[in-house]
């Protein structure tokens, strides 16, 4: 059994790749995630222009995160050698990198192919400060760039797309056209976190990138659809937290995944104890390799005429033994569900219920379920 | 002492010695240490000036720009700085002003004082010019586009797509009846600023009004003087695209002088993104002139140069750096998200 992947050509011990973020800002946190176990780390997003950091920058909220940092503080020529520090120790390093014109983003990949990093992954979709217009939403735009990257280094050149588009299908499909060796998604998402209703102000100043558990639904059905579209291998990013996660991700065609706000959050010793979760359901499961449950997910994503209409109603599976909870009568659009006068009682009218399956999730005890009439 | 006597002393290779010497942050902290250690012992400092004549080199480039007093330029030379210095070179600087023979006259000198690359900014030299400079071995890295040289390594702005853009808000705010004021300096930049504007307002189908054109010197005067030109017209324009800041916030005085009221009276869009147009009353709306990370990526682009393998001479490197248009107070535009993003 392994946990080894090969990615766009490169070995990875296994699929957990630490994300652009602040988490990899230089040689020495690279190291770091190395050393506690991570399949390959992706710098902090590189530029030629560096910027001043704002104070703060980071806020923490309903298990989100909204970063308005912008990309990496070190100059390139300095990135030189934070690499040489990160591969004191063995590991693959994939160099984030941002420019808004062809020309620019493909000298500084140039520069970072000379400087020795592994792979390259073009952040064009950040969700700060660049503008309303974002150019990972533009097919045409990321094709302009990728194709040129493509065409200025030998080393693999994966993209990072945004989930801010209208079409995620033609995006991807412009990366494959243009030669990228992979796709990773999705970058954070434009976002105000919240609003101090007290100060009566915005957590944080400006809009900024949300990332976080929160945002994994929208990951998955990107990573969906990319796997869908286009054959590149798929990196999965958004919210992962846990082996589950690391899974779904997988059965929905993602060959490797990459992990931030998690790491954040725990440290990255938390690479481990997933890892480590890994391994013990692939042995379970009797599973020898991850890429055997890639994508077996996809087939059961359906367009709504190949959806079979089945004759399905919710059941009580046994005595309801709450008499004080009141979530499926509540929650029932159809006022199928309805308790006796002594609350004791729950029914399910076979004639009201039109099967929409919500209070088998709401039921606390998950004493509900869909079945055949 | 040597460095192969350090090597030699401390029983390392003296790539590992130059290691530590550059990058002491990639050797083993032990190592280190002991190298370092060996190093006081034998009283060891590095000899750049013998580098120097070992790799025929000084450590010296030159930074040529049309004027020191225009803050864009310095900018430039702030980014070019900031990579010379992480390669432990000095920049000479001198200026131009746009003079061709003043230009050849500083070059032939740096040749003369054995400079390993200059910087041309916004340059008035012909082809043939840096043919010659070249021919001396002698790295050449231009920024802003240059009458007749393609095909040469250089870090450039497109000023017509820039101005188009500044055009376009302009007229999307609803303005019609729009001047300029342009500077007689760069040459090249604002032939294209003009070309940029004159093209857009016809593709929106809008008259360019040939008195509504007026050209001064690139300076507060100059641009004070511009705007009373146009504000002594029978019908002036509603509102004004300025190709610099410093003459925008001229013609901005000039205005209020006349009791005029900056938007609703009169527009004023400036080019450049001085820190002191976020400051003037009404804030400039003014397109950024990515200056400093032109000069930093021209900088990066001469050291690349310097430090390649003559076997494997790269193909020249045309790098297009994007403008930004900054949406203030002083065009009138009344949505706030423009100003945010």
């Amino acid at each position: 059994m392994t946990l080894a992947v090969d990615f766009m050509g490169l070995k990875l011990d296994n699929p957990i790749i630490v994300a652009a973020g602040p988490w990899s800002r230089n040689g020495d946190m690279i190291k770091r995630a190395f050393l506690a176990g991570a399949g390959a780390v992706v710098t902090e997003t590189i530029v030629n222009e560096v910027n001043i950091d704002v104070r703060p920058r980071v806020a923490y909220h309903g298990g989100g995160v909204q970063n308005i940092r912008l990309y990496s503080d070190i100059l390139l020529e300095e990135w030189e050698r934070e690499i040489d520090i990160a591969k004191t120790v063995n590991g693959v390093v994939i160099a984030s990198i941002c420019a808004q014109t062809s020309s620019e983003i493909s000298y500084i990949a140039g520069k970072m192919e000379k400087i020795g990093v592994d792979a390259i992954e073009l952040g064009l979709a950040s969700p700060m400060g660049e503008g309303l217009e974002v150019m990972a939403a533009s097919a045409e735009k990321i094709y302009e760039m990728t194709s040129k990257v493509v065409s200025s280094v030998d080393i693999p050149v994966m993209v990072k797309l945004s989930q801010n588009v209208t079409n995620m299908s033609k995006v991807a499909c412009a990366v494959e056209k243009a030669g990228g060796s992979a796709i990773s998604a999705i970058d954070t998402v434009r976002c105000i976190l919240g609003v101090n209703i007290k100060a009566r102000k915005p957590y944080l100043p400006t809009y900024g990138g949300y990332s976080g558990p929160p945002i994994r639904p929208l990951g998955l059905a990107s990573v969906a659809t990319i796997a869908q579209s286009a054959k590149l291998p798929v990196c999965g990013i958004g919210g992962i937290e846990t082996y589950e996660n690391v899974l779904e991700y997988m059965m929905l065609g993602a060959s490797v995944i990459q992990m931030g706000t998690a790491l954040m959050v725990n440290g990255f010793e938390h690479i481990e104890k997933v890892k480590n979760d890994l391994v013990k359901w692939m042995e379970e499961n009797g599973i020898k390799d991850l890429a055997e449950i890639r994508g077996v997910a996809l087939p059961d994503i359906k367009s709504f005429d190949e959806i079979q209409v089945e004759p399905k109603i919710s059941r009580l599976k046994n005595k309801c033994a709450r008499p004080e909870c009141y979530k499926c009568i509540k929650s029932c659009v159809y006022q199928a569900i309805s308790k006796d006068c002594n609350n004791a009682d729950v029914t399910i009218s076979v004639d009201k219920c039109r099967g929409c399956g919500l209070c088998c999730d709401i039921c606390p005890d998950k004493n509900i379920e869909l079945i055949w009439v | 002492m040597n460095i192969k006597a350090v090597a030699k002393k401390a029983g390392v290779s003296v790539a590992t010695i130059s290691r530590v010497l550059n990058h002491p942050e990639a050797v083993a902290p032990d190592t280190r240490e002991h190298i370092l250690s060996v190093m006081e012992n034998l009283n060891y400092t590095p000899n750049w000036f013998a580098r120097g004549l070992k790799l025929n080199r000084t450590s010296v480039i030159a930074l040529l720009i049309p004027d020191i007093l225009d803050q864009g330029y310095m900018e430039i030379a702030k980014g070019v700085e900031d990579v010379a210095r992480q390669k432990k070179y000095n920049i000479m600087l001198c200026t131009t002003e746009e003079d061709r023979n003043k230009e050849k006259e500083y070059i032939e000198n740096f040749i003369t004082r054995k400079v390993d690359g200059i910087i041309l900014v916004s340059s008035s030299l012909k082809k043939p010019d840096l043919s010659q400079i070249k021919s001396q071995n002698v790295a050449v890295v231009l920024i802003g586009k240059n009458d007749g040289m393609a095909g040469e390594n250089m870090v450039y702005t497109d000023y017509i797509a820039a101005t188009a853009e500044a055009v376009k808000h302009m007229i999307e705010i609803g303005h019609q009846k729009i001047g300029v004021i342009c500077g007689s300096r760069p040459k090249i930049e604002n032939a294209d600023k003009l070309e940029g504007f004159k093209k857009t307002m016809g593709e929106e189908g809008l008259t360019v009004e040939p008195e509504y054109i007026v050209e001064e010197e690139n300076s507060i005067e100059g641009g004070f003087l511009a705007a009373s030109k146009l504000l002594n017209l029978r019908e002036f324009p509603k509102a004004i695209l300025v190709t610099s800041d410093i003459m925008a916030i001229g013609a901005m005085e000039k205005i209020k002088q006349a009791g005029l009221r900056i938007p609703q009276d009169i527009a004023v869009v400036g080019f450049d993104n001085l820190k002191i147009s976020g400051y003037v009353e009404p804030k400039l709306t003014t397109v950024a002139k990515p200056m400093y990370r032109m000069g930093l990526v021209a900088a990066r682009l001469l050291f690349d140069l310097l430090e390649e393998d003559h076997e494997e001479e790269s193909e020249p490197q045309e790098i297009l750096i994007q403008s930004k248009l900054k949406v203030r107070k002083s065009c009138g535009h009344q949505d706030r998200v423009k100003e945010i993003f």
